[in-house]
């Protein structure tokens, strides 16, 4: 028989998104040791603009006052202790809620991070970054995102990871099973109902070969795994409840993170999550355009922190940017592309509430090519210590950064 | 190979996938003519019509009552640019400036389902893609969208590479995309030259930065032809590029203003006229208004890297995310001999389209949602009527139009259009397309599939619309599965059978042969 119920238009069931209850799987185990959360701010963000000396020569000779931090005035920068002793480093006016963490000694501060590639292209700069490797040659010796490699450093390598991007981030690149889904507030149901969830199991399932299938496969898990605990018994997405008061703004970063707190509420195998914030790449009207990126940021890193308060024990966060930003300004009111840039990382037990990494100066013979802050600590240096610390994971850096010798940064 | 199957193939390749009426009409003519055809499509795509009766549907709070809500014409994208440029400077809200990309967007799906310059409509994809502009991110993007769509794009994308990179670099559009309408002289704003190489000529493979630091040390460079570009080229092409900018009422001196256009216009002053060394060409300083910013134009077109670089796009997009190396140095050498000419683009296309590798080619790409959707519109007969909802589902397929927020477009490779996000998004398209959910119309060859006797006829003649060849086992049983019903069971009388019909269409081109091209 057919069944009415069946064919009932899309258009309805659409409207009313049917959970596919049956595919809920319960009892998967949850992460076995801390989660890895990626911040990747797109596009070169200026680490000049976020945290800097204020008093130093250079540094105000080369910027005008609207794209530099200033030391006092209406929005004078907010003071850091804990940077290097030659100045008076400061933390971008709109950024309070990352000075508290910073304060509280769960954040610390990397500066003059980047790449060794002397690069100025976002998309090869990004692509060494988020492949982990020095060379773009060393791609054809050490394949995939470096957090692939170290979810299969630490045993996860078939367990899913998630992304708030709108493809698979290249530092998953490899990964087999990446879940990606920009916002998660409407649910990830299947579309159709029941009756086209049938036809792509089968579809899909099994042997079926091809990428398209393995795509199928992949999401039809995913939805599995997820989509049935966004929801209330009457089958509802369930607004989400963050804990402790916590508040995510309607932005890029507010959405991703809030997702990401959402998810590893859930208690699933996932134990990386990578999470995109487009926007920074200013060449012009910078000054307005940073002060709301900065402070969606560190908005966004506040309510996450206050969300997942208990469990920050087992939440690792490290953000970074492909480069930083030239030290002259152009006449356009902006910055081009630069090198050296800033890091943040949140993680237990780490000496937070410092700016790490030494600080090469602002002075001419110090900058690199003469003209962008130089890189003193290398990415992958940054993060071999964290995984080797805070994420629990010593074997780890070998494997994800192989024939790479870390110099030490100070955070463990 | 079946010459039906041969047709689908070039059609789905070359175009949004073939109607029933492309098919006769190339059983007709034969796939030679039609091809030839394609390559040199009339001014006139037969589309206004459609595009005239067209609206979009404009619903904000307004600051000052009434609030809008109507349907507005998209008509007025024909318009030259300072017709539509009072929109900047009005301070306008936000839904008023982004109708312009909604505009353009609409009309996009309209030319998809119903032109039939069917090859000249994927490449305006491609190029737009390959010459990003993100409107959906700034306004005056969006604003200067309808004439960037019409006079840059469309008039040049099967026309001459080195007319096309000037009109982009001269249109409103990429002005104010990448920034080069504020760049001056003394400091010049680098991110339209950097991108000009790094996306939209040479190249990222020959970035050859990390190996040399000085122009003189790029391999050829002493002998005039640098394999490649360095930092050094990207800083002096800035200062050539000074002075380019648009009429956008930007202070030229006290109480002297540049008119509000949108037009290009040329600014002497801001212009940094000494000497200049690019690709290891020296232009000499005090050169004629433009001259040195056209001299890195030709260098850039004229480049083998570029030729290299922008035919292995054309070949990913046309043939596989793989082109071979072969093939590659096959339609670069054809590029070349036919830099000067003004159908380089089409004798470029035409070298792929005649190509072994093209012809082998078959099913190796995963349609984009664009053309996942032109294409089941175009096989299923859907009458397309473009509405506010169709664009809202495809803004977030992954494929926004004139959306994408990094100057490389959207990506040309698999992996991304299968991300759990896109596949449930694909998925969703689909469905909805066959019931309707969106007002484009529903699927006429739905009729002649619920007049079949059995559900199992009916899963055969589903099939043979969307592929035209039977379906197979795990489709049929795909499908047994997902109706719950034997699929001897009759079909014809039922009083479900339309809906049916319309759900089968999907089913079928849920299945892999429909989903790649």
């Amino acid at each position: 028989m057919l069944r009415r119920r069946d064919v009932m238009t899309v258009a309805a069931t659409l409207a009313v998104g049917t959970p596919v209850r049956a595919f809920a799987q319960a009892g998967r185990a949850a992460a076995a040791g801390p989660i890895l959360v990626t911040v990747f701010l797109r596009g070169g963000m200026d680490g000049l603009s976020m945290v800097a000396p204020v008093d130093d020569a250079d540094y105000i000779a080369f910027r005008s006052p609207e794209l530099r931090l200033l030391a006092d005035g209406d929005k004078a920068a907010l003071r850091l202790e804990g940077g290097p002793k030659t100045g008076d480093f400061r933390l971008h006016p709109e950024m309070a809620p990352l000075k508290a963490l910073y304060e509280s000694g769960r954040v610390a501060l990397v500066h003059a991070a980047g790449i060794s590639n002397g690069t100025r292209s976002h998309f090869a700069a990004q692509e060494l970054t988020e492949r982990g490797i020095g060379e773009p040659q060393d791609g054809a010796r050490i394949k995939g995102g470096w957090v692939a490699r170290w979810l299969e450093s630490v045993g996860a390598a078939r367990s899913p990871a998630f992304a708030t991007s709108r493809g698979t981030p290249d530092s998953l690149a490899l990964h087999p099973d990446t879940i990606a889904v920009a916002d998660i507030r409407g649910g990830m149901n299947v579309p159709g109902g029941r009756s086209a969830a049938r036809v792509l199991e089968r579809l899909y399932g099994g042997d079926a070969t091809g990428p398209i299938a393995a795509a199928g496969r992949r999401t039809l898990a995913g939805i599995r795994l997820i989509d049935s605990r966004l929801r209330a018994p009457d089958g509802k997405v369930a607004p989400y409840q963050p804990a402790n008061g916590a508040a995510y703004d309607d932005t890029e970063i507010g959405r991703g993170l809030q997702a990401v707190a959402r998810v590893i509420k859930m208690d699933l195998p996932i134990r990386a999550f990578c999470v995109d914030m487009d926007g920074w790449d200013t060449h012009e009207n910078q000054p307005p355009r940073f002060a709301a990126l900065a402070g969606q940021l560190a908005r966004a890193l506040g309510a996450f922190h206050d969300d997942l308060r208990e469990r920050a024990a087992g939440v690792v966060l490290v953000a970074m940017s492909e480069f930083g930003r030239r030290l002259r300004s152009n006449r356009s009111n902006g910055t081009d592309h630069g090198h050296g840039g800033v890091m943040i990382v949140s993680a237990p037990g780490i000496r937070g509430g410092r700016i790490h990494g030494t600080w090469p100066g602002l002075a001419s013979e110090m900058l690199d090519k003469g003209v962008d802050l130089a890189m003193t600590s290398d990415v992958r240096s940054v993060l071999a210590e964290v995984m080797a610390g805070p994420l629990r994971t010593p074997q780890a850096p070998a494997v994800v950064f192989p024939g790479f010798k870390p110099t030490r940064v100070g955070l463990a | 190979m079946a010459l039906d199957t041969r047709t689908r193939q070039a059609l789905s390749k070359l175009g949004f996938g073939p109607t029933a009426a492309d098919l006769a009409e190339v059983g007709r003519i034969g796939l030679d003519a039609w091809l030839m055809r394609q390559l040199r499509p009339p001014a006139d795509d037969g589309c206004g019509e459609r595009i005239a009766a067209a609206h979009y549907r404009l619903k904000y709070k307004a600051m000052a009552p009434p609030d809008v809500d109507e349907d507005r014409p998209i008509a007025v994208i024909s318009a030259p640019i300072q017709e539509h440029w009072a929109a900047v400077e009005k301070n306008l809200p936000m839904p008023e400036r982004q109708f312009f990309r909604h505009a353009v967007a609409l009309a996009t799906l309209i030319r998809a389902a119903h032109s039939p310059w069917q090859l000249r409509e994927l490449l305006v994809d491609f190029w737009h893609n390959h010459f990003n502009v993100n409107a959906a991110g700034d306004a005056t993007v969006a604003v200067a969208l309808p004439t960037y769509d019409r006079d840059v794009i469309r008039a040049h994308a099967l026309g001459n590479f080195r007319e096309m990179l000037e009109a982009v670099a001269t249109s409103a559009a990429m002005q104010v995309y990448l920034n080069n309408r504020s760049s001056r002289g003394g400091a010049a704003n680098e991110n339209y030259a950097r991108e000009l190489f790094e996306l939209h000529t040479l190249g990222r493979p020959a970035y050859l930065n990390a190996l040399y630091t000085r122009w003189r040390e790029v391999p050829g460079a002493l002998m005039g032809r640098p394999q490649g570009y360095i930092d050094q080229d990207v800083y002096e092409a800035a200062r050539a590029f000074t002075g380019w900018t648009i009429e956008d009422g930007a202070v030229l001196a006290r109480r002297v203003r540049l008119a509000n256009t949108g037009r290009f216009t040329y600014v002497e002053t801001w212009h940094d006229p000494y000497q200049k060394r690019i690709l290891a060409t020296e232009i000499d300083p005090f050169q004629p208004p433009q001259s040195d910013g056209r001299r890195v134009l030709d260098l850039v077109a004229e480049h083998m890297a570029t030729a290299r670089y922008v035919c292995g796009k054309l070949c990913r997009r046309l043939v596989s995310d793989n082109p071979s190396d072969k093939l590659v140095g096959d339609v670069a050498r054809v590029w070349m001999d036919n830099r000067r000419a003004p159908d380089q683009i089409a004798r470029t296309v035409e070298a792929i389209a005649r190509s072994d590798e093209f012809r082998r080619a078959l099913g190796t790409k995963v349609k984009r949602p664009l053309e996942l959707f032109a294409s089941f519109v175009r096989a299923t007969g859907i009458p397309m009527v473009a509405t506010t909802a169709l664009l809202g589902e495809l803004d977030g397929s992954g494929q926004r139009l004139f959306g994408w927020g990094p100057p490389t477009g959207h990506p040309d490779e698999q992996g991304y259009w299968l991300s759990s996000n896109a596949m449930r998004r694909r998925w969703t398209l689909l469905l909805g397309l066959a019931d309707n959910a969106w007002g484009a119309g529903l699927p006429q060859a739905a009729e002649a599939i619920a007049a079949q006797p059995t559900v199992a006829a009916a899963v055969t003649a589903a099939n043979r619309t969307l592929l035209g060849t039977e379906p197979d086992a795990r489709l049929v049983g795909a499908i047994t599965a997902g109706l719950g019903i034997d699929p001897k069971a009759p079909l014809k009388g039922r009083g479900d059978a339309p809906q049916v019909a319309r759900r089968l269409l999907s089913w079928c081109a849920l299945s892999t042969p429909f989903q790649v091209r």
